[in-house]
């Protein structure tokens, strides 16, 4: 029994004109999405490269480690990062390291090209956002309502068919005659990718393959919904008045309203006030050094080379001391930002994942690596390249240089044989961005996961429930 | 003439009598007071042997259609109950429905589908699954409707089509009991005419068909029986034998002429 309501659903669902038309324009979007995301990896790409390569030519020239004063790395572009943009155009894509210091990223895309910041990218979570759940919507939203609009309930009803199977059939057969297609199309933008010069590793493959499972289970949310409610309404206008206005709550007014009210709810000290506080300290320090500086008496032998060089390490030392006491401020202030800002992101995340496109949206930019956690691990990542860089630099010029350290310099005056030999750049550590490993990846995705297989449950549970008690007249 | 006027004289043949055992269709005592408080069905009690067309005979809002709904379990009896071949429907549906084919007033079917895909999933539904397609053409060319029109998407169908359709379909459960509600209305007089003739040779083959119809006319053709129906009572019941032409019609015209003075 269930087998051939599962088949007639199937054989009702793809013979319509409406779902030849409709298949026909996701399946463009969701090509579309790939094309884009491919289309956008390469750029980046292309101005990582350039990026970089100016980056060290600006070293050209230079002959003496000292005047390296600080360093540019960049966020090599990821294909997953490309296809779900999530923050990845918010947040900039190099950090100036100097060997000390606190970090800072500059230079987001959106700010180099404000353009594409105006209608945001069309990427895969945007599309399937979109399409998915308005695919299951047009489809399913007269899922019960329609047959008894139609009168093809009463006949069905008028044979030996229990009603759990039956609805158990629609859900089943419904869901296979949209998500099959679906999935073919999104097969198909992956076999994209790497015709179109992007090539994935084994992980960025298990995590898109991910993704598409969470677009599955997000299709899933607005079937069984769609289902849930058409069998509560005995007329398909209502049905599908009802399933609009849930659409535009739960993609387009909650997610944003969540964030407004945990910036209400929650006050986080801006990043204004936070620097203010820092810039006080900071000059306080510098007066409380200068006065040291004037101070400052070399050993009494004369030698001006041991002189500037102890000099030299008095300065250091002064911005090893400084730096100390910056970041003991710094870390306070910044952790209790910090502390408050998890609570407001904590809390506008909760509140958002009322909403499945939100949820939806949480995973799969969990997975893309392209979630909130993004910026964190690019500064964490580019902390750790400091220190590298730091004790570079030291090893070069017997110092570390950054951080507002000074430095002064004696040129031997004596000469020509002292001919300056360019420095080499490339001995410079590379920064090897390594992106968030699987696991947290995966780890980070997984409540999302869940929310979406709870959602399902829940409305699929709602569409039994209900349709147990539907009136079949 | 002798005509039963009441339900009483009806109850008393029925309860407990031993014609009950052989009754395929069996209406007992059935009662159905809407939410709203609408007495639609009020004690109607009848009995349809096999081979027995019963024909309901009221106008609108008589509660025909309530006692079909009530043989096919999609409303439950406020008091009594409706007996397909002696299984109570509201307590066995899946049981009593395998007993029973039904055509509706106006036979609706999947739009996108032919004529033969939707027989086929209709007569899986009911419980037959060897049919072949050469069957399915059989049955259609029985019920009248033209070899052109199988392999066509029931979109395109007239109401007497889907109605050919709908009997086709009761025809291929093959179940010994058929309800039709209102069948006809809506037909132009040659296709009633045939369908008629397609009821009378179903009863022949020993189905018990109700059929619910306000064509005095029609009911007169066919039926074996019949109920005249009023505001939820059985108001007269008389064998074909019994019925005397314009009688019928004059008892007919009484009734629904007091129904029409009630709802004026
Ligand atoms: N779902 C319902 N709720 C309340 N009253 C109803 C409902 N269905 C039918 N009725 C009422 O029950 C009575 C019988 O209706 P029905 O059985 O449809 O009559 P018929 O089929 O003979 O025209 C009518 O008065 C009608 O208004
Ligand atoms: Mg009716």
């Amino acid at each position: 029994m269930l087998k051939y309501i599962i088949e007639k659903e199937l054989r009702d669902m793809i013979s319509s004109t409406k779902f030849v038309v409709t298949f026909a324009i996701c399946a463009v979007l969701i090509l579309l999405a790939f094309y884009t995301g491919a289309q956008n990896y390469r750029v980046s790409q292309s101005q990582y490269q350039a990026a970089k390569t100016e980056n060290l030519r600006q070293l050209e020239g230079l002959t003496d480690w000292i005047m390296v004063r600080n360093f540019r790395i960049f966020l090599p572009p990821e294909p997953l990062a490309a296809l779900v943009t999530g923050i990845s155009n918010d947040i900039g894509r190099s950090v100036t390291v100097q060997g000390r210091g606190e970090l800072a990223t500059q230079d987001s895309r959106f700010s180099d090209e404000p353009v594409f910041a105006v209608f945001r990218f069309l990427d895969l979570d945007f599309i399937f956002q979109i399409v998915l759940s308005l695919f299951a919507i047009l489809f399913a939203y007269d899922a019960i309502n329609g047959e008894k609009e139609r009168g093809t309930l009463r006949l069905t009803f008028a044979n030996a068919v229990p009603r759990a199977q039956y609805i158990l059939g629609k859900i089943i057969g419904s869901f296979l005659a949209l998500a099959v297609p679906v999935l073919l199309a999104i097969l198909l933008g992956c076999l994209l990718l790497p015709l179109l010069g992007v090539h994935l590793n084994g992980d960025e493959w298990l995590r898109l393959g991910l993704m598409i499972f969470a677009g599955l289970l997000y299709f899933g949310v607005f079937l069984m919904l769609a289902v849930f409610i058409s069998s509560l309404t005995h007329r398909t206008s209502s049905s599908f008045l009802l399933l609009l206005v849930i659409w535009i709550f739960s993609v387009l007014i909650i997610p944003r309203t969540a964030v407004l009210l945990a910036g209400r709810a929650v006050d986080v000290p801006s990043v204004d006030e936070i620097a203010s506080q820092k810039n006080r300290l900071r000059s306080q320090l510098w007066s409380e050094d200068r006065k040291k500086m004037s101070e400052f008496k070399p050993t009494q032998n004369g030698d001006p080379q041991t002189m500037v060089s102890e000099f030299n390490k008095f300065m250091s030392e002064a911005a090893d001391e400084r730096e100390k006491k910056m970041n003991e401020l710094a870390s306070r202030l910044n952790e209790d930002r910090h502390n408050k800002q998890a609570v407001q992101e904590k809390l506008a995340f909760g509140l958002a994942r009322l909403s499945p496109a939100a949820a939806f949206s949480m995973a799969t930019t969990n997975l893309a690596g392209t979630s909130m956690d993004m910026k964190a691990h690019f500064l964490s990542e580019a902390q750790a390249y400091q220190k590298t860089y730091a004790e570079f630099m030291q090893s070069k010029t017997g110092m570390n240089i950054g951080g507002g350290a000074m430095v002064f310099r004696m040129r031997s005056g004596d000469g020509e044989e002292d001919v300056e030999k360019p420095i080499d750049a490339k001995e410079l550590p590379e920064f090897n961005y390594a992106g968030l490993p699987l696991d947290r990846v995966v780890g980070a995705a997984l409540p999302d996961l869940g929310i979406l297989a709870l959602f399902n449950l829940l409305f699929f549970a709602g569409a039994f429930v209900a349709f147990l008690r539907y009136d079949l007249r | 003439m002798e005509t039963t006027s009441t339900n009483e004289a009806v109850t008393n043949h029925a309860v407990n009598s031993p014609s009950q055992s052989r009754a395929m269709l069996a209406a007992d005592n059935l009662t159905k007071r809407y939410e709203d408080g609408v007495l639609a069905l009020d004690h109607v009690t009848f009995e349809v042997n096999q081979g027995h067309i019963y024909a309901m005979l009221g106008g609108n809002g008589a509660g025909k259609t309530t006692t079909i709904n009530l043989f096919l379990n999609f409303i439950e009896p406020t008091e009594g109950e409706a007996r397909i071949n002696g299984i109570v429907t509201h307590k066995e549906p899946l049981r009593a429905k395998e007993k029973i084919a039904f055509v509706s007033e106006n036979v609706m079917l999947y739009p996108n589908f032919t004529a033969l895909q939707n027989l086929d999933f209709f007569a899986r539904l009911g419980g037959q699954t060897g049919y072949s397609k050469d069957d399915y053409r059989e049955v259609l060319l029985r019920v009248g409707l033209q070899e052109e029109a199988h392999n066509k998407r029931l979109k395109g169908f007239s109401k007497g089509m889907r109605q050919k359709c709908g009997i086709a379909i009761a025809i291929l459960k093959d179940a010994p009991a058929i309800l039709l509600d209102e069948p006809t209305s809506g037909l132009d007089p040659k296709a009633g005419f045939e369908f008629i003739r397609l009821l009378e040779s179903l009863r022949d083959e020993g189905k018990a068909i109700l059929m619910s119809t306000h064509d005095i006319f029609r009911a007169r053709d066919i039926a074996d029986t019949i109920g005249i129906m009023n505001q939820g009572r059985i108001v007269m019941q008389s064998q074909k034998s019994d019925i005397a032409g314009e009688d019928l019609e004059k008892l007919y015209m009484k009734y629904m002429a007091g129904y029409m003075e009630q709802v004026n």
